[in-house]
């Protein structure tokens, strides 16, 4: 496959990743956070009684616009969610992109020559 | 709280110990930026640009590991494959400092916490499984999916391990103690490997029979059968 192929193919399977499939991941709270609120009761996802090691979590320090993988000024929360998964995806190569570009000025890849050495 | 916090939220950790890891993180990510510009050129650049985007996206791709618990991608052992493990660790790094800072996930004061557990543990970690999997394992696509299957799982469980760590030394026992926290949090995190394993395999080999020479665990090892013997082409 020709680099460019295997580079959009990539980029696309992400952003199906970031903007539809996730749409479907489980709303269940992860491993880590699940034995967290061990002891705790929880309903709609928000802590509604008992102790655990959670509740001592304050509100995140910025919040944003874009908080929880949504957009809170839009109605549709469908909608928000994937676009800012799809949003996110894209500026996470963009920063990426850039930022290693950055590390890798000046240094050319060897032409011709069969990969790295080992 | 906000319902949805998949890495160490606010306050969990006191100040002390955040601090401490943000200061270990912040060094040893600089080794890395130092490190990865050595093995880094201009035709490596959308690869590992890509390779962070896909581990943004396959974070958030929440999976069910047991009733009422799920578990997502870390991406370490994929960017270790990938990328090698300086490159690695600066790919997840980027994605939990956009995490924390755009998407409120995962505190700005447990940035150290996260990149410490989730970037330069489960990256190196995985790194070190894949080298010694690989010494043993016959170069096929299988032997690539199992090496791929435990550097995951493996990493996985670190991760968490890195998170009991910074919960023994700053963390408040609350509800329950810290043994039985601690089982707990072993457990999930081998269903939670098991699951990254499976992504990570996957994805691995399918780049693998795409473009092998793009897979830094095979660098100047060619897969033993299939299309995948094209490794000396470039493009």
């Amino acid at each position: 496959m020709k680099r460019t192929k295997f580079l959009v193919a990539g980029v696309l399977v992400t952003l199906v990743l970031a903007g539809f499939v996730s749409l479907f991941a489980s709303a269940s709270p992860d491993g880590l956070e699940s034995v967290l609120l061990t002891g705790c009761d929880t309903a709609d996802g928000e802590i509604a009684g008992g102790t655990c090691v959670l509740q001592a979590a304050g509100d995140h320090e910025i919040g944003g616009a874009f908080a929880d993988y949504g957009m809170s000024f839009l109605d549709n929360d469908v909608l928000g969610a994937s676009l800012a998964g799809i949003l996110g995806a894209l500026f996470t190569l963009a920063a990426a992109t850039g930022l290693f570009w950055l590390l890798a000025r000046g240094k050319k890849a060897p032409q011709a020559e069969p990969a790295e050495h080992a | 709280m906000s319902d949805l916090a998949l890495h160490i939220p606010t306050d969990v950790i006191d100040g002390p110990v955040s601090l401490a890891f943000a200061l270990i993180a912040a060094l040893a990510v600089g080794v890395c930026v130092v490190a990865a510009r050595r093995g880094l050129d201009d035709r490596l650049v959308p690869l590992a640009g890509l390779a962070t985007a896909f581990v943004f996206a396959a974070q958030m791709l929440n999976f069910p590991v047991a009733a009422g618990v799920s578990g997502h991608l870390l991406g370490g052992a994929l960017a270790a494959a990938l990328l090698g493990p300086w490159l690695g660790v600066l790919c997840v790094t980027v994605v939990i400092a956009i995490q924390a800072l755009l998407f409120a996930d995962g505190a700005v004061t447990a940035l150290g916490l996260n990149v410490f557990n989730m970037a330069l543990v489960a990256t190196f970690v995985s790194y070190g499984v894949l080298v010694l999997t690989l010494k043993v394992l016959p170069r096929t696509r299988w032997g690539l999916g199992a090496a791929a299957f435990a550097a995951a799982v493996v990493s996985v469980v670190a991760a968490s391990a890195g998170f009991l760590l910074q919960f023994w030394l700053g963390g408040e026992e609350v509800g329950q103690s810290f043994g039985a926290m601690a089982a707990a949090i072993l457990g999930t995190h081998v269903l939670i490997g098991v699951g990254e394993g499976v992504i990570t395999a996957g994805a691995i080999t399918a780049v693998a029979l795409a473009r092998p020479d793009l897979v830094h665990a095979l660098r100047g090892t060619p897969l033993a059968q299939g299309p995948a013997r094209t490794i000396k082409e470039t493009a």
